[in-house]
């Protein structure tokens, strides 16, 4: 079998660092960290067909104002 | 999502449910990295009616009475598309009975245990419930002991061996 590259080793695990790091976060800020991935993800979705509603967060609207 | 908590205690409350507990991928997303989903999945424990059916339409009646339409299988509740499903075994049942409580921001949630996310993932076997409980695996605080006992509570020590590394 052929082995990783340790550079490309050494991407991997950041990358998993990362998501440890990320799991750690509280729940609001999780929650927070969602309607970014909504909104990113959104315009794909809805590009297949699909409707999707990015949430809408109250202090988010907040911001806005 | 606060205000849509707030609405979720109220319902709970006021009796309209029983109980309620965040399931899904948000209930995932308490224990892993932050999930992408659309919805907020919510097991409820429904009031007993007079032909013991597990129906939603009192609760769907409720949501109306308080200016929450549905959207397709969900209710839009304070801008956050909400999907309820009936506890309709003895798994989610307990999964609802054992959840835990957990402040965000001024409110408190209810949250499914990872241990019960696992189970209910097992016994609905779809590829997203592999990939899912492959994450809570290594990334959530798992109480194995308290695992085994789930599992073993609900048959599904046969289909937790071939979905462990």
């Amino acid at each position: 079998m052929e082995t990783l590259k340790p550079e490309v080793a050494m991407l991997f695990a950041a990358k998993e660092a990362r998501r440890r790091k990320l799991a750690r976060l509280a729940f609001p800020e999780k929650v927070r960290a969602v309607v970014r991935l909504q909104e990113m993800a959104a315009p794909v979705f809805r590009a297949r067909g699909k409707i999707v509603r990015v949430w809408a967060l109250e202090d988010e609207v907040m911001n806005r104002r | 999502m606060k205000r849509t908590l707030q609405v979720l205690n109220e319902l709970e409350r006021d009796g309209v449910v029983e109980r309620y507990a965040i399931g899904g991928a948000m209930a995932a997303t308490f224990y892993v990295e932050p999930l992408l989903t659309f919805d907020l999945g919510v097991f409820v424990i429904l009031p007993q009616n007079a032909a013991n059916l597990l129906s939603l339409a009192p609760l769907y009646e409720a949501l109306r009475g308080r200016g929450y339409a549905e959207e397709g299988e969900c209710v839009l509740i304070e801008g956050v598309p909400v999907q309820f499903l009936p506890a309709y075994n003895a798994l989610l049942e307990e999964a609802l009975r054992e959840a835990r409580e957990t402040p965000y921001e001024e409110v408190f949630a209810r949250v499914v245990r990872a241990e019960h996310l696992i189970a209910i993932c097992l016994q609905t076997g779809r590829d997203k419930d592999r990939e899912r409980v492959r994450i809570l695996r290594e990334q959530a605080d798992l109480d194995m002991n308290y695992l085994a006992g789930v599992l073993q509570r609900h048959g599904l020590e046969g289909k937790w061996k071939p979905w462990r590394p």
